[in-house]
């Protein structure tokens, strides 16, 4: 259990990092691979961005809320 | 030889040497050179043999698609680690880092144990300093060897190698300010530096988790610059909303002080 959360701090630390790039990862790996969801392989990149920028607002909304 | 490669990792490692380099002064001072050095010297080579041995596995083994997509979202994950640290700092939200604090907080912890200064080699001064090392390297080699790794495969140019350069040059530099300071570098600008290579991995990142989902990016790799300053751009948004986050509640915490204050006073006059 030590060694898992040492290797977590180590990566990344946050879980909201964690996990809302995990979600998106996989959501986007679904899209890459499903043939029904061709259509939506055009919106990869500007999802991707998009994901990334809530993920770090949402982390230090989180992080400035904690400091009330 | 890779430029943005190599200086990502020279901006990186610079951060991380002058982390470490506080303990190994620690130990130097307090302990002896020699326990401090020993330790120093035995985490490098480690760092050097994990690079060179997961490097080379790494480019030869894993697809280029699937080495892509785990870099992208490993250079994510840092990215917006390092990324989130830096934002807070600026923002006043967290207290910018302080090597002289490190280097007090090391230094009594050692006094503490009763730890005094001797020429030979002690096994806890070596420890500590192997420890620093490895510890604030390790994330380096990471960068190193993803990014790196990801180049070589691309443009089958030497990526590891360049950003090794690029770290090695940062090392040697901490090295030589340190033996001319002989103090903690407290004046190396560390956020400014966690910040640049915050936008840096998170726009690799991105660039190539989106590379190994097989999407293409306009322009190509021309994209990296424009994903850089779209980062640059929210991140200077965030760090502006969380200093107007700030003196909000600084602005309510000393309203009701005010108030309370009023409310004494009517009640002494009455």
């Amino acid at each position: 259990m030590n060694i898992l959360k040492a290797i977590y701090n180590f990566i990344v630390g946050d879980m909201i990092i964690l996990i809302g790039v995990l979600i998106v990862a996989i959501a986007l790996g679904l899209i890459s691979s499903i043939n029904a969801l061709a259509p939506l392989r055009v919106a990869i990149g500007p999802v991707l961005i998009i994901a990334v920028l809530v993920v770090l607002s949402a982390t230090l909304y989180r992080e400035a809320r904690g400091k009330r | 030889m890779e430029w943005a490669i190599a200086s990502a990792a020279f901006l990186a490692s610079a951060v991380e040497f002058v982390e470490a380099f506080t303990i190994v002064l620690v130990v130097g001072v307090t302990i002896n050179w020699r326990s401090s050095l020993v330790g120093a010297f035995a985490a490098a080579a480690t760092l050097a043999v994990i690079v060179a041995t997961l490097g080379v596995a790494i480019v030869q083994l894993v697809p280029i698609d699937a080495l892509r997509l785990f870099v992208g979202i490993i250079l994510i994950l840092f990215g917006l680690k390092w990324l989130k640290k830096s934002i807070l700092r600026y923002s006043g939200l967290k207290a910018l880092h302080d090597e002289e604090a490190i280097f007090e907080e090391k230094m009594a912890e050692i006094r503490a144990r009763g730890e005094t200064i001797a020429p030979r080699l002690q096994p806890f001064g070596v420890a500590l300093a192997y420890k620093a090392v490895l510890l604030e390297g390790l994330e380096v080699a990471f960068i190193v060897i993803t990014f790196g790794g990801s180049i070589s495969k691309a443009a089958t140019s030497n990526g590891i190698a360049s950003a090794a350069i690029g770290a090695a040059i940062a090392g040697i530099l901490v090295i030589l300010a340190g033996l001319l300071v002989k103090a903690p570098l407290t004046r190396v600008p560390e956020n400014t530096l966690k910040f640049v290579v915050g936008i840096m991995l998170t726009s690799f990142g991105t660039f190539w988790a989106g590379e190994g989902f097989r999407y293409d990016w306009p322009l190509s790799d021309a994209f990296i610059p424009i994903l850089a300053a779209i980062f640059l751009l929210a991140s200077y948004l965030l760090v502006t909303f969380l200093k107007q986050q700030k003196r909000r509640q600084l602005a309510a915490k000393e309203t009701p002080r005010v108030i309370s204050g009023v409310g004494s006073q009517e009640e002494v006059r009455s």
